[in-house]
């Protein structure tokens, strides 16, 4: 196991306070060696960055002696508003993601898939997408991982549609967000402007933001299940307190159910508490501290 | 550099019949023209629908409905997007009250709980 961070936790301070240089060089300054990316974020030029940009990015990871994990992107299927895209739509997407992950260095690619249902149902495009970009997976030595996030329970049907192709190929599998063992209650926003979704109706709206804020109480142990096709993991977190617990998700059960497991890829932290200035780099480390003992209580071998 | 505000203090100024204003991508990624379904602009409590709002991202400028149909068209997360309003004569020099509504659709969240109208509100100062 490593440990490693997503840009995205940076997201308040990232070109305000910060350069994409700052947050690496920040990274590293925790000792952490992975890093997360979300392409359509921190790729300037994206998908079509300049070669200079190319040559800086690796200068950069060099510098700091840093390994890209997790290429984060998005198959916005949604891109037409009369209609929603069809698989030979999609295959162009995610390879043109892929090629441009492995040309960054990238061996894990999640796409963000869009969704059919109020439940998350992902739309089924992804599977024949999917199958038709695996000898491009191939070739470029990429994994693909769809990411398992609140409200989606390890135990569903997404879940299994997942696996039954992850059983099939090396080159699929589960990008798991620990979003979903928070057990305990949380408030507040991360945005200060204000958001309307859509033109539901006030109980479905209600129904709907409770759902995207309640603890899901999954019980890491059931990861046993799923560990295997198990590429990538999202720690998030909202706080941190002073004692370097989390307030929300407990971390000593899933740390231990991903060293049982024998993970192997990256620990990488996600953080998406209040979005305040500065914030972000105390809130990060606070969390690396955290997972750095955990790993150390429960790991026979230590983790890098 | 970007200013933490959706709404950039730098880029409100008056131009032909009109006036400009520049904002960052509220979301957390840079998105495709096409996810956009356009933005309103009031100040001062005068509302300017979509139809009078042209977009500039990456040196192009795009009506709202050109701005559906764009295939390459992309709104970088590092680049605020130029709105430049229709207003006859501009507006006067001074402290405004602005406020933009812009909105998009996302691909992964429920389709009846979209499209996405992300509201910010700020006073700016117009030089000239």
């Amino acid at each position: 196991m490593t440990f490693g961070v997503s840009l995205y936790s940076y997201g308040g301070d990232f070109l305000v306070t910060m350069t994409l240089e700052d947050c690496l060089a920040d990274v590293a300054d925790m000792g952490a060696t992975g890093v997360e990316i979300l392409a359509d974020t921190h790729i300037p030029g994206y998908p079509n960055p300049s070669a200079a940009w190319v040559d800086e990015w690796h200068g950069l990871l060099a510098r700091y002696g840093l390994t890209p994990t997790c290429y984060s992107s998005w198959l916005d299927t949604r891109l037409r508003k009369d209609r929603t895209l069809t698989v030979d739509e999609a295959v162009p997407i995610l390879v043109r993601d892929l090629e441009l992950a492995h040309r960054l260095g990238f061996t894990i690619v999640r796409p963000k898939l869009g969704v059919v249902s109020l439940d998350l149902i992902p739309d089924p495009v992804w599977r024949e997408a999917v199958e038709r970009v695996l000898p491009k997976a191939e070739q470029t030595g990429i994994r693909i991982a769809p990411e398992i996030h609140a409200p989606t329970p390890l135990r569903s049907k997404i879940v299994d549609d997942y696996l039954d192709l992850a059983r099939q190929t090396e080159h699929f599998g589960l990008l798991i967000d620990t979003g979903i063992f928070q057990n305990a209650e949380r408030t507040g926003t991360h945005s200060d402007s204000r958001y309307i979704f859509g033109d539901p109706d006030p109980e479905l709206a209600a129904q709907v933001a409770r759902e995207m804020t309640k603890p899901m109480n999954e019980d890491p142990a059931d990861l046993a299940d799923v560990m295997p096709y198990v590429f990538h993991v999202h720690a998030k977190f909202w706080d941190m307190t002073d004692e370097l617990t989390d307030p929300h998700i407990p971390y000593d059960a899933v740390v231990k159910a991903l060293v049982d497991g024998g993970y192997r890829g990256s620990l990488s932290s996600e953080y998406e508490g209040p979005r305040d200035l500065y914030r972000a780099s105390d809130m990060v480390r606070r969390q690396q501290a955290m997972l750095r003992r955990l790993v150390a209580e429960h790991a026979a071998v230590p983790a890098t | 550099m970007l200013e933490s505000h959706v709404i950039q203090t730098k880029g409100f100024k008056n131009v032909g019949d009109g006036f400009q204003v520049a904002v960052r991508c509220p979301y957390y990624r840079g998105i495709w023209a096409s996810l956009l379904e356009g933005a309103e602009v009031t100040v001062d409590g005068e509302t300017f629908g979509s139809d009078s709002v042209r977009w500039t991202l990456g040196g192009r400028t795009f009506t709202a409905p050109e701005l559906a149909e764009s295939t390459d068209a992309r709104w970088p997360f590092e680049e605020p997007a130029t709105l430049t309003v229709e207003k006859p004569g501009g507006l006067e020099p001074g402290l405004h009250e602005i406020e933009v509504a812009i909105t998009w659709r996302w691909s992964y969240i429920p389709v009846e709980m979209q499209p996405t109208t992300n509201i910010s509100n700020r006073k700016l100062v117009l030089v000239r």
